[in-house]
């Protein structure tokens, strides 16, 4: 049961939202957290995508693994199609967002938002990129004792090495670079991912004979099935809390809704901020107007204080749409790792001798499990996907138009651009024996890149996101160094083949649309709004310096709820 | 609690007036019929984006020769292109999503005539390219020339058509398929979906579904790599619980990493390991006071 007032009302159970809910539930404020998907895996919503189901929850009794695992079934069509940013209605295409030329911003709705699909990856940012860009207001030490706080109740650890992490640990040693043991990484350098999944049974060694069906309770943790692109329901017959990935599904909304003092409503996609203004004074926010997705009705909801917790497109899409004050750097800033695929083919025999088997079975494992970083330039990890997926990261699109099309003579790889028609079956028919690294470089926030809105270009949420993204001279070089890495340690491993995508800009990881410094003070409460906060990647100041966002979003998202309970309560 | 049952069923008497609706409109022939043009034309984006390869067969096996159209893909990719984005009301279900599969067949044709002009197409344009593309519910071959069924697009090779494509990625112009108030796309949507995403469909386990459009917990798939003609082709074993595929966690004789017996060596130099047993990382000082931007770093 919804009620008409709350302390706190939280937009977006995102990979954020839940953190800064679950603080300020802990301190006993009242939580309302609206989003705009579907709450899977709950009791109040056996059939989410078909069906209106209840209204809220706000009890951890309503979680259920039995549900997870039927609505995730790790096929990856069928969970790309059903997790991507969307409305629950399974008949009902996607919400769109304009993006230019033909990268995509890949991003989910539901409780736990792209934290569903999110790989695990739990990495710290860079600290340089706090302390020395001149992009943040505070320093990485503010952020340390959230890190350690975010990390625990995520259980990040070292991610286990089969053997597509062995083959490019191999190649990176052989490249010349030197192994990372550290949380706060300041030197180039591979490492394998710190992973917020908790780590496979030990039954799970390849010496260890094991034959059963890798189902709980007989294995516990992670089972090395890949599909955490898929959701990741694994493993098989564990309650909610226990699986294994930690999604802020399963690692922050059940110890926000054990307070007592949170209530979760999905498919509620807000549209306004409510607002009053003494006159001569700064506005100040008092509730938010949402519409139920499935029924199309509105209401609206008060609170003391309002987080926006939207995510990088839609939270300045509703400053924006809300009409709150102009600010210049609403929206401004984006940052999206501008990225790369860099794809690795092996011969047999090579591989048998590297890996003692002559295939890589990128399907086997973790999805990225080994890394390297490159504080100042950005980091690569090793990818395995489902062919699907792999198809249409490494050889799908493009910004040099198809390979066929393209001279590589004189670079490190032997095709490179969009691969279509008898190159892309010869390839793919090799798919046990590719490795795919991404490149994620570290991109700086500029203010033409962001999120604005235009009248006529709308959804029945109001205008949409249009996206703009175009990276600096800098970015480019970052990018380009990172693919020359990439190429040269899937080279020293040994493979005959290296291919490069050259993608087009594609919005993975999204962020600093609404930075701490510009929009929103050290605290995260906006400068021109009274108690509206914003805890969610788009306070990012910056991209982290490349590493993935998500324990740093947390953090901060953490760090914030702390915060609004000592500013406001 | 009165107001909300009236609410309630209100909502259900909407739903069901507007379903029914959608029924109408798709008997009408206003709903997910497909023109013939758009049909031809994603016959041969289909076949020029995973072709039948005969000559595969001798390479890799007889396994790799059937392409996409084999197994209906260009058929699923107009569903899902027309299905992929939606005007937001509720209640309209599929009606009220927004078709763009024939506006896309549409600038496919533009993007082949201006390779024309160009004279950048590799072969000459052949009619019967495109007839062979006609299935069994097709018009005969004269209507569909008569008719405008067959576009530029279709006459081209398989390669020239990639290259179309690519033209596409080029435009910058805008087009609007419905009307100017409700949506634009800019036309680098077209390249990610019927490249991108036609090779995602295939190479997922799409083709194994009785019926992919069936709501989801009325979907059934075999997870059977026979099921799927793509799996074959790739080897993909289908979905699984779980794989005994653990080595272990690297490690070093000195670091915290990892620790216990040492399944193999990576790197002898530095004594870097893969080992039995998982540590963690160190919580270590940093010093960043060295830090040098090591490209360009233009900001604002």
């Amino acid at each position: 049961m919804v009620e008409d007032s709350y302390d706190a009302v939280v937009v977006g159970a995102g990979g954020d939202g839940p953190v800064t809910a679950w603080k300020l539930a802990e301190a006993g404020l009242s939580v309302l957290v609206l989003e705009a998907g579907p709450f899977y895996g709950n009791e109040q919503w056996p059939r989410p995508n078909e069906e209106p189901g209840g209204e809220a929850s706000s009890s951890p009794e309503d979680l259920s693994g039995d549900l997870l695992d039927e609505q995730f079934t790790t096929r990856e069509f069928e969970m790309i199609t059903k997790l991507v940013f969307g409305p629950a209605d399974h008949e009902r295409g996607f919400w769109f967002r304009k993006f230019p030329g033909d990268g995509a911003i890949l991003q989910c709705a539901g409780v736990g938002g792209t934290t569903l699909h999110y790989t695990g990856c739990h990495p710290r940012a860079y600290p340089a990129s706090i302390d020395e860009q001149g992009h943040w207001p505070i320093e990485y030490a503010d952020l340390i004792p959230y890190y350690q706080e975010v990390e625990e109740m995520c259980d990040v650890t070292p991610a286990p090495v089969t053997a597509k992490e062995e083959l490019f640990f191999r190649g990176a040693a052989d490249a010349g670079w030197d192994l990372i043991e550290d949380l706060n990484v300041t030197e180039p350098g591979y490492r394998p991912q710190p992973n917020a999944i908790r780590q496979p049974d030990e039954k799970l060694h390849v010496d260890a004979g094991y034959d059963g069906d890798f189902t709980y309770p007989d294995v516990e943790g992670d089972t090395l099935a890949l599909g955490n692109i898929a959701g990741n329901p694994h493993p098989r017959g564990a309650p909610y809390e226990e699986k294994s990935k930690r999604a802020s599904n399963v690692s922050f909304v059940p110890p926000a809704l054990r307070t007592g003092n949170v209530t979760i409503r999905p498919n509620a996609f807000v549209t306004d901020v409510i607002t009053v203004t003494p006159r001569g004074d700064t506005p100040t926010a008092i509730g938010v107007e949402f519409r139920d997705t499935w029924s199309g009705s509105v209401e609206q909801v008060d609170s003391d204080v309002v987080v926006l917790a939207a995510g990088a497109i839609e939270t300045p899409r509703l400053w924006l749409n809300a009409d709150l004050p102009a600010n210049e750097w609403v929206g401004r800033g984006l940052t999206i790792h501008f990225g790369d695929n860099v794809m690795g083919l092996w011969d047999p025999d090579d591989l048998d001798e590297t890996i003692g088997s002559d295939t890589i079975d990128q399907h086997e494992g973790q999805d990225i499990a080994a890394r390297f970083d490159y504080p100042g330039v950005g980091m690569l990890q090793t990818v395995g996907t489902a062919p699907g997926i792999g198809a249409i990261l490494g050889f799908g699109a493009s910004a040099s138009g198809f390979a066929f099309q393209n001279d590589t003579a004189g670079e490190p790889w032997d095709t490179i651009g969009r691969l279509a028609g008898t190159e892309l079956k010869r390839l793919l028919s090799d798919y046990r024996r590719m490795l795919q690294i991404l490149v994620v470089s570290d991109d700086r926030p500029h203010q033409r890149n962001g999120v604005t809105v235009a009248p006529g270009a709308a959804d029945e949420h109001g205008p949409i996101p249009i996206v703009n993204y175009e990276p600096s001279e800098g970015d480019r070089q970052r990018r380009d160094e990172l693919a020359r890495i990439a190429a040269d340690i899937l080279r020293e491993a040994g493979a005959s083949h290296v291919h490069r995508s050259d993608s087009p800009p594609t919005a993975l990881h999204v962020h600093s649309t609404m930075r701490m410094g510009k929009v929103v003070d050290e605290a995260c409460e906006a400068y021109d709004v009274n108690r509206l906060f914003v805890a969610d990647h788009s306070v990012l100041a910056n991209g982290v310096g490349g590493a993935n966002p998500t324990n740093t979003g947390q953090a901060l998202a953490a760090r914030t709820g702390e915060k609004i309970v000592e500013r406001h309560f | 609690m009165v107001t909300s049952r009236i609410g309630d069923w209100l909502a259900v008497a909407w739903q069901t007036l507007t379903s029914i609706g959608g029924l109408l409109l798709e008997f009408a022939g206003i709903g997910p019929d497909v023109d013939p043009h758009t049909r031809v034309t994603f016959r041969a984006i289909a076949d020029a984006v995973v072709p039948e390869t005969p000559g595969l067969a001798e390479e890799l096996g007889p396994e790799h020769v059937p392409g996409g159209l084999a197994v209906d893909l260009d058929e699923f990719t107009v569903t899902y292109v027309d299905d992929g984005f939606q005007l937001g009301l509720p209640h309209l279900g599929p009606q009220g999503n927004i078709p763009i599969a024939d506006p896309i067949a549409h600038l496919l044709d533009s993007a082949a005539l201006t390779l024309l002009e160009r004279e950048d197409n590799e072969r000459e344009p052949d009619l019967d390219r495109a007839l062979s593309l006609l299935g069994p519910d097709d018009p005969s071959p004269a209507a569909v020339e008569e008719d405008g069924i067959v576009g530029p697009f279709a006459k081209l090779s398989r390669r020239d058509r990639l290259r179309a494509i690519a033209i596409v990625d080029e435009f910058d112009v805008e087009f609007a398929p419905t009307d100017d108030d409700l949506l634009e796309l800019d036309a680098g949507l077209v390249g990610q979906l019927v490249i991108g995403f036609m090779e995602m469909i295939y190479y997922s386990e799409w083709q194994g579904y009785d019926e992919f459009t069936q709501p989801p917990s009325r979907r059934v798939h075999p997870n059977d790599r026979s099921a799927v003609q793509s799996w074959r082709q790739t080897g993909f074993p289908g979905f699984a619980n779980g794989y005994a595929a653990l080595r272990g966690y690297v490690g070093t004789a000195e670091s915290p990493l990892g620790d216990g017996d040492t399944w193999a060596t990576v790197d002898e130099t530095a004594d870097v390991r893969i080992v039995r047993e998982s540590g963690a990382f160190r919580e270590n000082e940093y010093d960043t006071s060295g830090y040098v931007e090591p490209f360009p770093a233009e900001s604002g």
